[in-house]
């Protein structure tokens, strides 16, 4: 019993060939240069040496007849050496990484991972260990690295720690001022005002409810505090009280409707309202975020069907607060939507049922059984709202007019007023703006979730709403899926006319005109999307698996920074890709390249969840079964679960491309000439007033992001289909 | 033994050696607490114990499914405590089967035969071998979830078996299947574990099918052994009162032993026993106690309550204060009523001592 040889020998075979055969550093930015200075042998440096020496040490002890364990430990000293003093030999010099670097680490860590399985240091075989190192490695260096990066541009000059940078950024206007001197009114009082009401508010409560001095001295001093921080954010200006305010508007907007439309999903008596709000909830997926902004320019806007044409008003209100606020609610809903569908339809009937047999009317009802049990989806709905509106990037850019958002802020500092530390200050804000919402989210809801989930829906009738409100919230959904509809429409039509507000005729000038400038940058952003898509998909599912079946030191790591990766704002980490790979030992940037990373970490986590709720519904018994007729894991990985997983793949694949087609803020800072990206592209015909053809090029965008969901959704049903058939 | 030679060729049976063996999970949880055993080559041996006691976990540690936290898994004398579940010689048929869903019966059977990369040529032979063992050799093109219950439950053990493994495990794999099936499929295994020689140690609940199936049952509480022995020492002889409560039912009377007599409710018995003399706990089987006939050696028993049972009539009887229950089988006093006096005595087997409590 035992293996003969170790595996680690061709990994270790690999890395020496890598060594000797390829550079292992580079000159520049192009990977496929070759310059004979930098051999690892020509360089000569002690640590490159003592990689080639452990590239040799593992290779011999490989193939040493020893046992299994022990010859695993010697390999993890080999492995770990090797890997560690080639890393420290990038870090130190700065160089940046060359071929035979990428191949000698490829090389090592899969020696390292052969060994701690070897060893049974790590629980699992070989693919499995090498796996977790891999995955771990990677979400250090494409996940916390650059996020470190932003970090540490805020706080850190010329290699010193300060505080002065992070200061003069939140200090400056543009981030917050309160008393506008040019303007009629007193901000600062009027804040003060507002501090003074809602204390004496909360504070008046407090004593309405009987409750104790101390506690009522409490509430006046944090009802203050409220007022205050309302006040400012309604009367001052800067990019965080904007923020700030727009939040405050979408998200619990965002909630109201997307609870309203998750009960009439569950519970309206009309199927056609039930199935519009299918098409809803696909929206969002197709389209870039910014697209109903865009549109809502075609209808609100100074030349706007309805403000122009209609009521023959000419106003620039929609670009602001107003503006962005409706973009973000039109956007973000469909959201809260999805994530109440899942709460409202956990609600089980019987437990209402049983709550009306003990003897409790339908308020009480509502207030003791339905309300707990709602409670975490309104709360996890709203703070995504939260989340994603704080991190919107193009609606602001598009609708902001003369106010200025966080988000918008990173990017402008940056490229506008080249200002790495004041970028990366903006970044940090925001970062734990978005991180504290999503730890409280986290903290309320973690652990005792009581989401009933039982699996299959229970019998019992579900209670129907009472008509008034069912015709109420029908109403606004009416509302809302024309004025959806009427920007969609209004975005094809504005393809197709001359000149919109002005001249109405037809005309295939924008098309053409798509056709020169956009259809190459089109498809080179699909061939960008669909090459991030598989290993966003491949690693989502590797992560997934390793996360959900496996117990191993650094899982928490993993988890930590895929949900990291999802919580971070798009500008933000495309400023800290460029902090990270800008120059020093892993220069990527103007690369496709670096897109491609950036595209696969972002989509990541969405194909992990996917993943993961692929996984509970598959018994873990089968794949051990696997394990015991003595198929390694990475056999049980193709023959047990990619068979019974292909739809849920296929589809997370499918969603991976699409948004990374349709994905803006994370790439805009990435891009370079010669890697333009459709949405950037787009982004900045709006910006520039090259409506007709932004209409074009969106028309065309939805349009296939629409195909390419239903055909392939078709096409993974077939497969799966016929998976089972074959096998079966 | 030669029967399972043409049968499946290339099974040796080995030898399992835990030494020591210790399981925590997290901090506070210890599964598996300081486990020393050893299985033959060939044995059925039974892990018996209540939920949570950490029968399963063992056989997870055998496996390879689990990494012990101390100790040693030695088969035939190699230490594999930390070789990956792939490179030991072992494998197992699961409670739920798991059976592939989408491959049909030939599939799942030949599963282990095609990763291990043999030619299709074999993989046909020992798949056809394998269901012929277990008598489906008809339904091997047929879907798994088209099976019975009892079905599913040879496919599994066909291809658990058509690997040829050292040891088999079985984790509770009748707990899916109803009163009646269970009987027959176990004494299928049984049949088929004694045909084949193959060392196998299987994990149940159930003290029923412990005592039915072992050639020696390991008797688990919390972690520890409480006992190991033949499934008619464990009954006869248990060594603790939780092994007499777990197998079987028993009454626990105080007592007194002078090396040769057993003195209990007054009663004075001879017994053999290696015990120290003094105080002891008795343990009678209810099924130990019957009716004494006139001018029998006995003991005066009050009667409170009886149940008929058709076969047998369960009473309960007041015994100086102690409540003692009975099986005695016809119907027997159908007409006593409560605090009529009778007479009883004890059988010969089914009386064992125990420490006192």
């Amino acid at each position: 019993m035992g293996l003969r040889f170790s595996g680690a020998w061709l990994p270790a075979l690999i890395a020496i060939v890598g060594f000797l055969a390829l550079p292992f550093g580079r000159p520049g930015r192009p990977f496929l240069t070759i310059d004979p200075n930098l051999y690892g042998w020509a360089i000569g440096h002690p640590l490159l040496w003592l990689v080639l020496a452990s590239a040799l040490a593992a290779l011999v002890i490989s193939l040493l007849k020893l046992p299994t364990s022990p010859r695993g430990d010697l390999l993890v000293v080999a492995g770990a050496v090797g890997l560690g003093a080639g890393v420290l030999w990038l870090l130190l010099t700065a160089t940046p990484f060359g071929m035979g670097a990428l191949v000698a680490a490829t090389g090592m860590a899969l020696v390292l991972g052969h060994a701690l399985s070897e060893s049974g240091r790590v629980q699992g075989d070989a693919f499995i260990a090498t796996s977790i190192l891999i995955v771990s490695l990677f979400v250090l260096l494409f996940i916390i690295y650059p996020l470190f990066m932003v970090l540490r541009s805020a706080f850190v000059i010329e290699g010193a720690f300060d505080l002065s940078q992070f200061r003069r950024t939140i200090g400056h206007p543009l981030f917050f001022f309160l008393e506008n001197p040019r303007s009629a009114i007193d901000e600062v009082g009027l804040t003060l005002r507002w501090g003074v009401v809602v204390g004496l508010l909360s504070a008046g409560w407090a004593l309405f409810r009987r409750q104790r001095l101390p506690v009522v001295l409490a509430r006046l001093v944090l009802g203050g505090v409220l007022g205050l921080i309302l006040g400012a954010m309604f009367y001052g200006r800067g990019a965080l009280p904007t923020s700030l305010l727009t939040v405050a508007i979408v998200a619990p907007a965002c909630t109201l409707l997307g609870l309203a439309f998750a009960l009439l999903g569950q519970r309206s008596r009309f199927r056609p309202v039930r199935r519009s709000l299918d098409v809803i909830s696909v929206l969002p997926i197709i389209t870039p975020p910014f697209i109903l902004a865009f549109a809502m320019i075609f209808l609100l806007g100074r030349r706007g069907i309805i403000t122009h044409g209609v009521f023959d008003i000419s106003s620039n209100w929609i670009y602001g607060i107003p503006g962005v606020a409706l973009a973000q609610i039109l956007a973000f809903t469909p959201i809260a939507y999805l994530l109440l569908r899942g709460s409202i339809s956990s609600l089980n009937p019987a437990l209402e049922e049983a709550a009306q047999t003990l003897g409790a009317g339908p308020w009480t009802t509502l207030k003791t059984i339905t309300w707990p049990l709602v409670r975490p989806g309104l709360a996890a709905a709203f703070l995504l709202s939260m989340i994603e509106s704080l991190a919107d990037f193009g609606n602001p850019m598009i609708l902001g007019g003369d106010r200025n958002f966080l988000a918008t802020e990173v990017y402008l500092s940056l490229t506008g007023r080249y200002n790495a530390h004041e970028a990366a200050s903006y970044g940090v804000v925001l970062l734990a703006l978005v991180l504290l919402a999503f730890f409280v989210q986290r903290w309320w809801l973690g652990g005792g979730s009581f989401v009933t989930v039982t699996g299959k829906p229970s019998g019992g009738a579900l209670a129907p709403i009472p008509r008034a409100i069912e015709v109420l919230l029908s109403a606004v959904l009416v509302v809302w899926t024309l004025f959806v509809a009427s920007l969609y429409v209004s975005i094809v039509v504005g393809s197709f006319a001359q000149l919109w507000g002005v001249n109405y005729s037809l005309t295939t000038r924008h098309y053409r005109d798509f056709m020169t400038a956009g259809w190459p940058v089109f498809l080179y952003t699909a061939r960008v999307a669909a090459i991030s898509a598989v290993p966003a998909m491949l690693l989502g599912f590797l992560v997934a698996y390793l996360v959900s079946r496996h117990r191993f030191w650094g899982r928490r790591f993993v988890e930590f920074g895929s949900l990291l990766s999802f919580a971070t704002p798009g500008t933000v980490m495309g400023v800290a890709y460029i902090f990270a790979f800008n120059t020093g030992p892993w220069l990527l940037t103007a690369s496709a390249t670096i897109i491609i990373l950036a595209l696969v970490f972002r989509n990541m986590p969405v194909a992990i969840r996917a993943a993961v709720a692929g996984l509970a519904q598959i018994d873990p018994s089968l794949e051990e079964a696997s394990t015991m007729l003595r198929a390694r894991s990475f056999t049980t990985l193709r023959r047990v679960l990619f068979p019974l997983l292909v739809n849920t793949l296929v589809t997370g694949l499918i969603f991976a491309f699409v948004s990374a087609m349709t994905a803006v803020s994370q790439v805009i800072f990435l891009v370079s000439p010669g890697n333009q990206l459709a949405t950037v592209l787009l982004l900045g015909w709006v910006e520039q007033g090259q409506l007709g053809r932004a209409a074009a090029m969106g028309t065309i965008l939805i349009v296939s992001m629409l195909l390419t969901i239903l055909v392939v959704l078709a096409l993974a049903q077939r497969i799966s289909a016929r998976v089972v058939r074959v096998e079966s | 033994m030669d029967n399972a030679s043409t049968v499946i060729r290339g099974i040796t049976p080995a030898t399992v050696d835990l030494r020591g063996l210790v399981k925590r999970f997290g901090k506070d949880v210890l599964a598996v607490d300081d486990v020393d055993l050893f299985i033959e080559r060939g044995e059925l041996l039974t892990l018996l114990g209540p939920s949570g006691c950490g029968k399963t976990t063992i056989l997870r540690l055998i496996a390879g499914l689990e990494r012990p936290t101390e100790g040693q898994i030695l088969i035939d004398d190699d230490d594999v405590s930390r070789l990956p579940a792939y490179l030991r010689d072992i494998t197992m048929v699961f409670q739920s089967y798991a059976l592939f869903p989408h491959m049909n019966v030939f599939e799942n059977v030949a599963y282990g035969v095609r990763v291990a990369g043999r030619p299709q040529e074999e993989i046909r032979e020992r798949v056809a071998e394998a269901l012929a063992m277990v008598g489906l050799e008809e339904y091997a093109q047929r879907s798994t979830s088209a099976l019975s219950g009892g079905q599913q439950q040879r496919v599994a053990l066909a291809r658990a078996l058509v690997i040829r493994p050292r040891v088999l495990l079985f984790d509770e794999p009748l707990s899916n299947l109803d009163a009646k099936l269970r009987k027959r499929v176990r004494e299928d295994i049984r049949e088929l574990q004694q045909r084949l020689g193959i060392t196998s140690v299987y994990v149940t609940h159930d003290q029923e099918e412990a005592l039915a199936i072992s050639d020696r049952v390991v008797v688990m509480n919390q972690g520890v052994i409480e006992q190991i022995g033949s499934p008619h020492e464990l009954y006869t002889r248990p060594a603790t009162r939780f092994v007499a409560d777990f197998i079987g039912s028993a009454n626990f009377l105080p007592g007194r032993y002078d090396g040769r007599v057993v003195d209990v409710l007054g009663y004075q018995r001879p017994h053999e026993q290696d015990l120290p003399s003094g105080p002891v706990t008795v343990m009678v089987r209810p099924e130990a106690i019957e009716f004494a006939r006139p001018g029998e050696e006995g003991f005066e028993a009050t009667y409170l309550s009886s149940a008929y049972l058709g076969p047998v009539t369960e009473f309960i009887f007041d015994v100086t204060g102690v409540e003692v229950f009975a099986t005695i089988s016809g119907s027997g006093m159908s007409r006593a009523e409560r605090g009529d006096s009778v007479r009883l005595r004890f059988k010969d087997v089914g009386v064992s001592l125990l420490p006192p409590d």
